[in-house]
């Protein structure tokens, strides 16, 4: 069931409805409405998917039992590497035992059969790593005495099915999560109009900004030895916006559901092309994967050695490169993790011994170009992001490089989709203090005015929604 | 003193929550009343799904022919010039996917069903099939009760605006607002005024158009190219399994298109073409795409669509392959 759907639609108030009418002062009862809404909501895709994210959720409610349960190091640690063990050996066996097994294969130069292993013909369960990760985050915080294991089962299927969140995050950490589920709920109307709020503009930006930037980004990137050297890099602009389009507007939508509910999850996106640098960059777009990482990958690297500029940087890179490969098992996504990694050293490092700036910061170039500089170096790597293989960004690269002229670019550039996403921008740098655009609005206008607004939104996305496409990052 | 209202449901509201409810009642009820009205209008609008549709709930005992395919064939094959009572089932985009659904869908009710009509283009093997989320199915669905979806249908699943707002949004807007719509169905479904292409734009001037520039698809995918055969195959043992004559057809191509194919796919797909025609008794090809001595520029509303004119020399050689057939 896709946010952008009419089953959502039609499954949203449902579950709203029973959630605050059973629930009235029952927090289990909204707990058990939540798990089976949830339940309901995955196993749609496929209801095969339910016992593997089950198995999931019952491993590491039992690991971190166990680990609170004994005194002895050993013995913990025993219990937090199986938890670890299970994680990422189901991400491992789901999205990445095909890639390493046909790598495998030409690093050897072996054709099929002449070796042991053969790939699997399984299916990638939707937000596999969205949900893993975020179970595994809660043993290791077990282990760290960060929280305490909670006892309450219920609780805990909720906090790793939790539907707004569970296929594409925000990536919550059970400590902000987790005892929400615990805590009774009050039906709050601001805070439910906020949510409604935040959903609409989810879905703008999902259907009117990213399903049109996607429709002429397939168009150009199905044949792009068809076009020229301005076309590609339009292309490029238009996925790294589709993208944004698609990935924030999902999570406001995850965000203004979970509000309806009465639940306040992390804030995903902060407007990530004001950024001044490719590390500002990190730090506003899919916020909560990058903190997962820092947190759990980047400091523990890093932990004895702070002064260490060799290792950190190795941190850096590394953290990064598997930033890219949590994207998708190929290639193309190990080298942008790796390549933004790269940036990121290169903006750290001094550039001599007596001027401590960095090679971007203290450049020639004027402060208010340095998020022009920097977005044109990820636009540059969306093209990894996007391409189906290295071959494909080759012949991009190679194209966008030998400045083919463009004849047919006047023909993709849509003067009414450039509108929107003027309009779209415009509304986030002027509100870029809130958390969305539409945030409060109750305490600027009246009602009528209000209502015309939510209007023209609706209108909007119904005249003017892009072909449908599925949201992007469910397919990591 | 009166105690606590006590009550056996299990829901309950608080004031604010009913009050809330209201509050949404207000905003949501002209939405949905305004999404009916649009969803009457688009019902209103004429279109040749909607066409075909009424022909096959009225002719159903009549038809012989049942043509299938996408935009060529759609614009190809008029079936009020066919000598045996005919169906054009086939519309732009259209796929063997879709064609099969149709097929299937349909053949149960027409119990004089003896030819099928299919198309088999320069691209078609090449270009994947769409998923079963396709916005026609509802059209399918709604005009000529054919399931295309591949699981139970509810009646979301019927409502055509909803299946492409943009698309029924633009129609709305030619037909109601700007009337531009010039197109002038038969009965049978057919744009009998459908010369408005590129081509009468450039008076049918030859060198005009051989400077036109047009798109083509030239990318060759051997994957989908396997995939969409073995569809094809299927689709074809299922018809002789029917007992079904076939003519499968590539409709006329103009010759700057033909000259811009991608020879990798047409050799292919002439491959299959050839493969087909040894291995099923039942099938008898039309390979029309490369006469160019029958069909010229007037005959094109572009470089790979037939105008009505084209459409009637195609028809008459559609007739006599049948007559081969009897």
């Amino acid at each position: 069931m896709l946010f952008n759907s009419f089953s959502f639609g039609l499954f949203l108030p449902i579950t709203l409805f029973l959630y605050w009418a059973v629930g009235f002062k029952r927090i289990k009862a909204q707990n058990a409405i939540l798990l089976l809404a949830s339940y309901f909501f995955y196993g749609l895709w496929d209801w095969r998917f339910l016992l593997l994210i089950v198995a999931s959720s019952l491993v590491d409610y039992f690991a971190a039992l166990a680990i609170k349960s004994t005194e002895s190091n050993g013995k913990q640690k025993l219990f937090l590497y199986s938890s670890v063990l299970w994680n990422l050996g189901v991400l491992f066996l789901f999205k990445y035992y095909n890639f390493f097994i046909d790598e495998f294969a030409v690093l050897f130069n072996m054709q099929q059969g002449e070796y042991a292993f053969s790939t699997l013909n399984l299916i990638l369960p939707v937000g596999l790593s969205f949900y893993t990760f975020q179970t595994m985050s809660y043993s290791i915080d077990v282990y760290k005495k960060r929280i305490e294991p909670t006892r309450n089962l219920l609780n805990f299927l909720c906090f790793v099915s939790f539907f707004p969140q569970l296929v594409a995050g925000p990536i919550e950490k059970a400590s902000d999560l987790l005892p929400q589920f615990s805590k009774k709920r009050s039906f709050k109307t601001e805070e439910v109009k906020e949510g409604l709020r935040q959903i609409l503009w989810g879905l703008f930006k999902k259907m009117v900004i990213a399903d049109n930037a996607a429709y002429i980004v397939n168009m150009i990137y199905a044949s792009p030895e068809d076009y020229g050297s301005l076309s590609l890099l339009y292309a490029s602009l238009l996925f790294f916006i589709q993208i944004y389009g698609d990935f924030s507007g999902y999570s406001d939508i995850a965000i203004g559901s979970a509000k309806l509910f009465g639940f306040k999850l992390s804030k995903n996106f902060n407007i990530p092309y004001l950024a001044k640098s490719v590390t500002e960059f990190w730090q506003r777009w899919h916020i909560t994967l990058t903190r997962w990482f820092t947190d759990y990958v980047y400091f523990p690297i890093i932990q004895k050695n702070l002064r260490s500029n060799i290792r950190r940087n190795i941190a850096i890179f590394l953290t990064m490169a598997l930033i890219g490969l949590w994207h998708g098992a190929d290639w193309t996504f190990i080298i942008f993790g790796g390549f933004q990694g790269f940036l990121i050293i290169l903006e750290r490092t001094p550039l001599s011994k007596e001027r401590k700036s960095s090679l971007f910061h203290k450049s020639a170039i004027p402060k208010i170009l340095l998020p022009f500089f920097s977005f044109s170096f990820i636009t540059i790597s969306s093209i990894l992001f996007r391409s189906q293989n290295l071959s494909e960004v080759k012949i991009i690269l190679q194209r966008i490089f030998s400045f083919i002229p463009s004849e047919n670019l006047a023909s993709i550039i849509n003067k009414r989709f450039i509108f929107f996403l003027f309009i779209m921008i415009a509304l986030e740098v002027i509100t870029r203090i809130k958390d969305f655009p539409l945030t409060q609005i109750d305490k600027y206008v009246n009602r009528p005015t209000r209502w015309i607004i939510y209007y023209i939104f609706i209108f909007l996305i119904f005249r003017y929604a892009g072909p449908k496409e599925d949201f992007i990052y469910f397919q990591f | 003193m009166p105690g606590p209202k006590r009550t056996l449901s299990i829901f309950s509201f608080s004031k604010t929550q009913k009050r809330f409810l209201k509050y949404c009642l207000g905003f949501f009820i002209p939405v949905i009343i305004a999404y009916f009205i649009l969803e009457l209008l688009v019902l209103n609008i004429p279109i040749n799904y909607k066409v075909f549709g009424t022909y096959l709930d009225t002719h159903f005992q009549e038809i012989e022919v049942m043509a299938l395919g996408s935009s060529q064939m759609k614009c190809g094959f008029n079936p009020a010039l066919s000598d045996e009572n005919a169906i054009n089932f086939a519309s732009t985009s259209q796929h063997h996917n879709e064609d099969f659904h149709i097929l299937k869908g349909t053949i149960d009710r027409l119990p004089k069903l003896k030819y099928v009509l299919l198309e088999v283009s320069y691209n078609h093997l090449e270009l994947p099939h769409h998923p079963n989320d396709y916005w026609k199915n509802t059209i399918y669905l709604k005009y000529y009760n054919v399931n295309a979806f591949e699981r139970p249908t509810w009646f979301k699943d019927r409502l055509v605006y909803l299946s492409n707002p943009r698309f029924y949004s633009h129609k709305l807007m030619d037909y109601y607002f700007y009337k531009t719509d010039h197109s002038q169905l038969n009965e049978y479904g057919f744009d009998i005024n459908n010369y408005e292409g590129a081509f009468k734009k450039l008076n049918y001037d030859e060198t005009k158009i051989a400077s036109h520039k047009f798109k083509i698809i030239d990318r060759e995918d051997t994957a989908i190219f396997k995939k969409n055969t073995a569809y094809l195959f299927e689709m074809l043992d299922y018809l002789q399994a029917k007992k079904l004559k076939v003519i499968v057809a590539t409709p006329p191509l103009y010759k700057t298109y033909l000259k811009e194919r991608n020879p990798n796919v047409v050799q292919r797909r002439d491959i299959v073409l050839s493969v087909i025609k040894k291995k099923y008794n039942n099938v008898i090809l039309l390979k029309e795409e490369t006469d160019t001595l029958q069909f010229t520029a007037k005959d094109f509303l572009n470089e790979n669509h037939l105008n009505p004119d084209g459409a009637k020399k195609f028809t008459a050689l559609v007739n006599q392959k049948l007559d081969s057939l009897n």
